[in-house]
């Protein structure tokens, strides 16, 4: 039998949750043994195969019309989908804009800070994706595990993805689960 | 008792108490967020629901009575669905971002019950509706987008402090908790007691001086004592790493039950006077450094001649106190020991404690109070807890008559209010004990006489209505748990007073309902020393200062210049680093240990919390060190040397 195949991607995060995959250490080595890594952002394919894969990790919230995008493609290609992290469990610190709402943000953002050059304009370049309310991954697609934790531990991670790869149902509790 | 099983384990039980709490006796945790110990639980947010055998839908433990033979399961399957639905609940209604929140990380009991109910994310997203955080009071931060809504903030403000400033505004989703009427915390009526604070579960209310320090879980805990005032508050002083981080209300203080003043919570937190770390001896018109070994030196050569005179802070403990007696009067002979307080609060109550014997209650009789009368004495603005005690009941059918000359802050919640002149008050509590003779209200006869006249000389002399002083009578008189609290006083209004006591029966066989209010921590351990006599100097002096890290009353500091040579025992660099030509540091309340009589005769012993800077001496070392420079031993008993007099309450060493 072939081994499992693991996905990855990030959207609205802040790129910690890989991080922090990465700081279990040579307990990676014990994942790659149990499972066929493919595509991630620290890998070099991009997308997760068409043919799909066992187990997709989101990263990050959906903040606009790429994430989106990224996040439909990942959970029609996943068997299983893994929100990762409290911006895709709960939206996260972006999601503070949410008070706000778009048009402010992106006014802040690029007209107002200090930091502007003086008549800097919102770039409206239609090739660019679409700003939306930031959301939770499973506000837009089914989540069938979520792994909260700013970031969750490498413990945690490795644990989710080590029972994912065996066939096993991971359950997150007492030090597993935390919310900060 | 009563038997009953919690999740298969039989436990017995008093009678009356309620699920909750027998589960909590045999150290079975069922969740909860509104409800705790120390308030009257409501069953509002509906998480400690439990399953009880016979019983069709579950059940809020926090107010179900035990019953004899009850079955109950506190963590079945549905029992975790119906959690989690309460939690989606509050999650999905406020704004909660753990990663940054002060409380996240096992001080957040809403966290921690979403984590006992293996939540890993929320079912519901919350709307994003932003809510209002209040940052006008000092000491904490309301932050409503993490409120729950529990009322304990409410409860404890009503059931603890009295202050009746925090209520719940509108209803359902707009429900928020607001002071007085909607107004900043900072500008309302709130006393700053901390309780809410204290009893906050999530991190909605939170502690400014220890936001963002440590978790609880790494700070050291020390049970100890308030020295603020001579209520003698159980607190908990939380520290870390030699720092002090926060201070708590001891929920098991036998006085306080967990409350505590902004005195005794925050006022030491705000402490900014410069330590003194090293000795000071002044050269040439200014204070310089010098060694220990120099400064004892200077000490002993000054101590050891010419007149002396000696005062002390009644913050220090009982051990050093008794060693201050024993060095300045029994040894070195001084003119003069006496404390900072110069009795002002004590001596007059312990005169007529001679004379009759120790008259005095216990505090908390002010618990179960339905009429206080407070003589002098502005609990709002110092001993607060004692007015927190019967405040509490203001609302609940007690009664409040206040007697003061001066303007008092009592005056809103009080029934009655009279004012007499200055100087009149003893006028005054005569006069009342003559209306309730001439009303034929007497619970016991004084046997008055010349009744009339002394309620027409009153109405003259006081300028209190005959009208005002008549319904005061009639309610104090009417009273079944009278107690009088009072103030400064001269010995004979302590006398009419306790008189007044006996007549309205707050004093018979089974009760003593009269108390003074004392003044600083150790102000009844200074009475029972002796050491409560007006400090006068005549001039040419070398005087002993044992201030510790008291501050110094401004009435004294000119009758201190009059001093040739000030010594001066001091924790902060302060005006005594002005007057003193030798300063020996000091440590503070926290750096020592010694035990404290408070003001109904309780000795409790504050424990050291802190190690001081630069190992300076402790009070009670610093004057050993100086009697063995003087190849004197200090040996008096502290235990013996409180107990030479009657000064009003009954001495408790426990
Ligand atoms: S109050 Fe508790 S649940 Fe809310 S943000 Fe803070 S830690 Fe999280
Ligand atoms: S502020 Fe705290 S104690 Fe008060 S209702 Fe909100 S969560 Fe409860
Ligand atoms: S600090 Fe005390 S008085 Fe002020 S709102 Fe809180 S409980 Fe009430
Ligand atoms: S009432 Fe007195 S002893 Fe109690 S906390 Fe306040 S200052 Fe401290």
């Amino acid at each position: 039998m072939s081994k499992p195949k693991i996905a990855s991607d990030w959207m609205c995060g802040c790129a910690g949750c890989h991080m922090s995959l990465l700081d279990m250490d040579e307990r990676i080595l014990k994942i790659v043994e149990l499972a066929d890594l493919r595509a991630t952002p620290i890998t070099d394919l991009k997308e997760p195969d068409e043919s799909g894969v066992d187990v997709g990790v989101l990263e990050g919230g959906i903040n606009n019309s790429a994430n989106e995008e990224v996040a439909k493609k990942m959970r029609a290609r996943s068997k299983i989908l893994v929100a990762l992290g409290d911006c895709a469990v709960f939206g996260g610190v972006p999601a503070l804009r949410n008070f706000c709402g778009v048009q402010a943000a992106l006014r802040r953002a690029y007209v107002e800070a200090e930091s502007n050059e003086e008549g800097s304009q919102i770039p409206d370049d239609p090739e660019l994706a679409t700003m939306t309310e930031t959301r939770a991954v499973h506000e837009v697609v089914d989540v069938d595990y979520n792994v909260p934790g700013c970031p969750p531990d490498p413990d945690t991670i490795f644990y989710v993805l080590s029972e994912l790869a065996q066939g096993r149902k991971p359950k997150l509790k007492d030090e597993l689960l935390h919310w900060d | 008792m009563v038997q009953i099983t919690i999740n298969q384990q039989r436990i017995d039980v008093p009678e009356g108490m309620t699920v909750m709490q027998a589960a909590d006796s045999a150290g079975i945790r069922i969740p909860r967020l509104c409800a705790h110990k120390a308030l009257t639980p409501f069953g509002g947010c509906r998480l400690c629901v439990v399953e009880v055998e016979g019983m069709r839908v579950p059940m809020a433990s926090c107010t179900l009575p035990v019953s004899e033979g009850m079955v109950v399961e506190t963590e079945t399957e549905s029992l975790k669905k119906s959690r989690q639905f309460v939690l989606t609940m509050l999650f999905s209604e406020r704004n909660h971002f753990c990663p940054f929140c002060q409380v996240s990380g096992g001080d957040c009991e809403l966290q921690n019950a979403a984590y006992h109910e293996e939540m890993t994310h929320w079912p519901i997203q919350p709307g994003w509706n932003e809510f209002p955080v209040d940052t006008s009071h000092p000491y904490f931060v309301l932050d409503n987008n993490r409120c729950i809504l529990c009322r304990r903030c409410v409860s404890a403000c009503a059931e603890m402090a009295g202050n009746f400033t925090l209520s719940v505004a509108d209803r359902g989703a707009k429900s928020m908790i607001v002071a007085d009427t909607d107004i900043p915390l900072g500008e309302s009526s709130c006393i700053k007691c901390g309780s809410c604070a204290q009893v906050c579960p999530t991190g909605a209310l939170i502690d400014r001086f220890s936001a963002y320090q440590s978790h609880d879980r790494n700070l050291e805990e020390t049970s100890s004592v308030c020295v603020g005032c001579s209520v003698g508050c159980a607190v908990k002083v939380m520290t870390r790493d030699n720092r002090l981080v926060r201070i708590e209300g001891d929920w098991d203080g036998a006085v306080n039950g967990g409350v505590l003043c902004e005195l005794g919570r925050y006022i030491p937190l705000t402490e900014s006077r410069p330590r003194l770390t090293t000795p000071l001896a002044r050269k040439n018109g200014s204070l310089e450094p010098v060694s220990w070994d120099e400064a004892l030196t200077l000490a002993q050569s000054r101590l050891q001649s010419g007149s002396l005179a000696a005062l002390a802070s009644t913050r220090l403990s009982v051990e050093a106190l008794t060693a201050f007696k024993e060095l300045f009067e029994t040894k070195l002979a001084a003119q003069l020991t006496t404390t900072l307080e110069e009795g002002r609060a004590t001596s007059a109550t312990a005169k007529y404690a001679e004379r009759v014997g120790n008259f005095e209650g216990r505090l908390d009789l002010l618990q179960t109070a339905d009429v206080v009368l407070c003589v002098g004495a502005d609990i709002n603005r110092h001993h607060q807890v004692a007015g927190f005690l019967f405040k509490r009941n203001l609302n609940n059918g007690a009664n409040l008559i206040v007697i003061d000359s001066a303007e008092t802050t009592l005056a809103e919640r009080a029934r009655f209010v009279l004012a007499p002149k200055a100087d009149a008050t003893q006028t005054l509590i005569l006069a009342l004990q003559a209306v309730i003779a001439k009303e034929g209200l007497e619970r016991k006869s004084l046997a008055l006489a010349d009744v009339e006249s002394r309620v027409e000389k009153a109405v003259a002399e006081c300028g209190v209505s005959a009208e005002a002083l008549t319904q005061s009578a009639r309610l104090l008189a009417s009273a079944i748990t009278p107690v009088i609290l009072y103030g400064e006083a001269d010995e004979a209004t302590v006398e009419a007073l306790h008189q007044l006591a006996v007549q309205i029966a707050a004093t018979d066989e089974e009760r003593n309902g009269i108390l003074a209010l004392k003044g600083g921590a150790n102000s009844q351990a200074a009475s029972l020393l002796g050491l409560e006599r007006p400090f006068r100097l005549a001039g040419g002096e070398t005087l002993y200062l044992a201030l510790s890290d008291d501050a110094l009353p401004q009435a004294l500091a000119d009758e201190i210049r009059k001093a040739e040579f000030v010594v001066a025992q001091a924790s902060y660099e302060s005006e005594v680093a002005e007057i003193a030509d030798l300063v020996l540091p000091v440590g503070i309340w926290a750096e020592e240990s010694g035990h404290f009589v408070n003001l109904d005769g309780r000795v409790q012993k504050a424990q050291k919390a802190l190690d001081a800077p630069n190992e300076i001496p402790d009070n009670l070392n610093l004057l050993n060190q100086i009697a063995e420079r003087m190849n004197i031993t200090l040996n008096a008993d502290w235990r013996e040397a409180v107990r030479q007099r009657n000064v009003g309450a009954e001495l408790r060493i426990l």
